[in-house]
């Protein structure tokens, strides 16, 4: 197992080159002047030629584009990540700060995908074409169809004009103040986690329709074993590997929708910091968050890999 | 309130120096031992202590307010400084004294001389000098290499900042200007006084110093970065009994965000600072709650870039100007936020043409054919008879100017057969890509420190102004400005302000949208503010006299 952790981590690196390479450039490509978010609209047209291009080699952004990438490499090997150009803050205290919460938000939203979509999915496979069947297929295709930003606006407002709520205004972590944290990510855990519901819903239903047809199971109905443990202990144990696959891919999703969703719901999680970070034309802190996704993402999809063979023991590590 | 109104209160800032030695008879201004006066609120009865919850616009990018553009910098960090003279925070017009007790303006107009109150001192304990003063003002104008200030153009007839002693310092000007201009450009929010020994410690760049000592009526206690500014009174604030609140916590959200009027209704917030229309309706609905919408330091216009043909001819972009209905325009945006029709001048100051007869003026006619023909026949007579193909449209990201584009679009090619191609781009981008002249048309908006022509017309509209993005120039309009920069008596200024104006009329710099207007909504136990009159949410941001009624 650990030659083969090893292996995927290997194989892991030139795609993370790909996407820092590609991160950098695009930074440095796309139009967009980080001065006027630093100068604000009035400042920036009063600077001088000479004041623009002083400050852009303070910035480090006039040097080589191999030199200030292994700049950016070496800060990531001291674990620094670089300063904001705002401010001065250090990106890594950006992400200690707000990381945990967005975290918080993608575990929460995975657990409640699989808490929504796992029954709705074995009620609708252990009832083919039946109401409750078609309510469940109904109720996932309304939620892959909504999106997520526009749902947590509707929460927001429904919360705000008919219960007068609002979540608190400040980053409150777990460890911290339990209740009032749970407050601050439920509803973009929610979110998420009912539009990834509707993907495990669908998912498990036709993964189980499948595996109900099998022998084994038809053998464990024969023997007379009750409905609800056919489907529990036989059939859902070699449905759930693609189930778990897709889990996997959609925690990417989760990755990339938290930030529009956090938007919604204003809580200032990482993804938020990506926004302003993408408005002000902050590259430093664009480039380390998008890399820093795209590590996650990596690690999750060898997790998936891990689990695999734990759940299927005929699997082993190749 | 209304522009009359406005009018009114204007004119009694534009006499605010000679106003200012007769206010302590007024209510709220207590007259001491000095011959100082201090305020107070407005209420005859402000209770002590309390914490306010503000929420405004408060992540800058920086910390240093004489550097900064945006109210992302005093919105909090206002509280915590003062200025040599000031806007009174219960009117938003009249200038009255501040760490300058009194004031003499020379005869001759070409000397402005200040005597300071005497033991004021810093948040770390120093006593304020004429000393700090002056390496404030010297920092603002003549900025040292690599700090840029917008406010450095107001002072250009300064020629020196004499400290006379400890508690008196003189501006003197190479020329005399109108001292409601000099005075207005002093009593800007954004000149805000800071230590000498502050500025020389710090290589006179405050950028990176999040928390610089201030004279102001609260000090610094923490930041969360991008969450919330906490503010405590300064026990030691020179204008006793103030302030009343024991604190203010300044919670960060964007302008017009659904997030800031959501925190306001649910009483998370006490106090909210531009708001979104939806919101701003709701606290009028809902008791206990009020709002008031004031006029902003903003036009909206769309830039004709005069160095590409055909829009360097006078006669296209006059075509142009006279197609837009301007009042569809404020239509299409009224449910984001409240705009105000007008030309090339503060609709709402006294140096505009009334509105009634603005009304007449083709260009802002409700009934728009009269305009529409004129337009043709100047196209005609441009050689552009057909129209124009392919024109390169840049759409600053926001949803106003977007919806503007759209109509705009349509306005151009119904009337004149224009076509345009749009191109949305982010702020970064727009700023970008207006000052390098890599557009035809290009929509947005620009800010002027004062409502004085003699700011906005040289900025704007000027042949080196720095937003005068179109590259306009018209040697004309630029001799008659140099005029009302000089002209110190205010009849014969408005009579070249109306001369200007005309010049800009028929030979547009630019073609104007709308001007702003923005909304800030409260709770009725919130007293002691009147945002109603304040000009800009530059000027008064301080909170010293608010109070709450809880």
């Amino acid at each position: 197992m650990q030659k083969y952790l090893l292996r995927r981590l290997i194989v892991s690196l030139p795609a993370l080159f790909g996407v820092s390479v590609i991160v950098f450039v695009v930074m440095r490509v796309l139009p967009g002047d980080p001065l006027v978010a630093m100068f604000g609209a009035e400042g920036f047209t009063r600077l001088g030629e000479s004041d623009r291009a002083r400050i852009m080699a303070d910035l480090g952004l006039s040097d080589p584009l191999p030199v200030q990438y292994l700049r950016w490499m070496k800060d990531i090997a001291t674990g620094g990540l670089g300063k904001s150009f705002f401010r001065g803050d250090k990106v890594s205290e950006l992400i200690l700060h707000r990381g945990p919460l967005s975290a918080e938000i993608g575990v929460l939203s995975v657990i409640i995908s699989w808490i929504v979509g796992l029954p709705v999915g074995i009620v609708s496979a252990s009832r083919p074409n039946s109401f409750a069947d078609n309510v469940a297929r109904s109720l996932s295709v309304l939620f892959l169809a909504i999106p997520g930003f526009w749902l947590g606006m509707l929460i927001v407002l429904a919360s705000l004009f008919w219960f007068h709520y609002k979540s608190p205004l400040l980053v409150v972590y777990l460890w911290e103040d339990p209740w009032t944290n749970l407050q601050l990510v439920i509803g973009p855990a929610v979110v998420l986690g009912l539009g990834q519901g509707a993907y495990i819903a669908r998912m498990t239903r036709s993964c189980l329709l499948e595996v109900i047809r099998e022998d084994y199971v038809r053998t464990a109905q024969a023997k007379g074993l009750a409905e609800g443990l056919v489907v529990i202990r036989h059939a859902l144990p070699n449905a759930l590997l693609p189930v778990i696959t897709v889990s996997g891919i959609l925690m990417g999703f989760v990755l990339g929708g938290s930030v529009a969703v956090e938007q919604a719901f204003g809580v200032p999680g990482l993804g938020a910091a990506l926004v302003t970070a993408v408005v002000e034309r902050d590259i430093i802190v664009v480039q380390n968050l998008v890399l820093l996704y795209g590590v996650i993402f990596m690690v999750i999809n060898i997790l998936v890999d891990l689990s695999y063979a734990w759940l299927d023991p005929r699997l082993r590590f190749q | 309130m209304n522009r009359r109104a406005f009018l009114g209160r204007l004119g009694i800032a534009g006499g605010g120096a000679a106003l200012a030695s007769h206010l302590s008879r007024s209510r709220g201004i207590a007259r001491t031992h000095e011959g100082t006066f201090e305020l107070r609120a407005p209420e005859s009865n402000p209770k002590r202590g309390g914490t306010l919850r503000y929420g405004v616009v408060s992540s800058p990018a920086h910390f240093d307010i004489h550097q900064s553009g945006t109210v992302a910098n005093l919105g909090a960090q206002g509280p915590m400084y003062d200025n040599l003279i000031r806007r009174d925070p219960r009117d938003g017009q009249t200038i009255i004294p501040d760490l300058a007790y009194k004031w003499e303006i020379s005869a001759d107009r070409r000397t402005y001389t200040f005597h300071l109150r005497k033991g004021v001192t810093f948040h770390d304990g120093a006593e304020l000098t004429a000393d700090d003063v002056k390496a404030t003002f010297a920092r603002i104008i003549w900025p040292p290499k690599g700090v840029v200030i917008p406010r450095t153009p107001l002072f250009s007839a300064v020629s020196e900042v004499n400290v006379l002693n400890p508690y008196k310092i003189e501006f003197r000007l190479s020329e005399p200007r109108p001292s409601k201009f000099i005075l207005g450009a002093i009593a800007s929010g954004w000149n805000v006084i800071v230590r000498k020994k502050t500025l020389e410690e710090n290589d006179y760049n405050l950028r990176q110093v999040v928390n610089y000592p201030g004279t102001g009526p609260f000090r610094h206690v923490s930041r969360k970065k991008d969450e919330v500014w906490i503010l405590e009174k300064n026990p030691h604030y020179w204008n006793k009994g103030l302030p009343y609140l024991d604190r203010i916590e300044v919670y960060h959200f964007l302008p017009f965000s659904p997030e800031l009027g959501a925190a306001l209704l649910a009483g998370k917030l006490d106090y909210a600072r531009v708001l979104d229309t939806v919101t701003v309706k709701r606290a009028r609905q809902t008791a206990g709650m009020s709002s008031a919408t004031y006029y902003q330091s903003v036009i909206d216009a769309v830039w004709v870039n005069d160095q590409k043909k055909p829009f360097g001819d006078s006669r296209v972009r006059r075509a142009m100007h006279l197609v837009l209905d301007r009042y569809v325009l404020q239509d299409v945006v009224k449910d984001m936020a409240p705009y105000l029709v007008g030309g090339f001048v503060y609709p709402f100051s006294q140096s505009a043409t009334l509105a009634e007869e603005l009304a007449k003026r083709p260009g802002y006619q409700r009934d728009s054919t009269a305009a529409t023909q004129e337009a043709r026949r100047l196209m005609t007579d441009a050689g552009y008879a057909g129209g124009l193909r392919n024109v390169d449209f840049v759409v600053r990201e926001g949803p106003s100017w977007k919806l503007w584009a759209v109509a705009i679009q349509a306005m151009l090619k119904e009337a004149l057969n224009i076509e345009t191609k749009l191109r949305t781009v982010q702020i970064s981008a727009f700023f970008e890509e207006t000052q390098a002249g890599n557009f035809d048309l290009s929509i947005g908006a620009v800010v002027s420190t004062l409502i004085d022509p003699s700011d906005y017309f040289n900025a704007w509209y000027g042949k080196d102004g720095p937003q005068n993005y179109s590259k306009w120039h018209n040697p004309v309009f630029q001799k008659v400005v140099h005029q009302i920069d000089r002209e110190l008596d205010d009849a014969k200024r408005n009579a070249l302000v109306r001369q200007a104006e005309a010049i800009l009329e028929q030979d547009p710099p630019l073609l104007p949208v709308a001007w702003e207007q923005l909304s800030d909504g409260w709770y009725t136990y919130v007293k002691g503010h009147n945002p109603r009159n304040i000009f800009g949410i530059y000027d008064v941001v301080r909170w010293d006299t608010a109070w709450l009624d809880k």
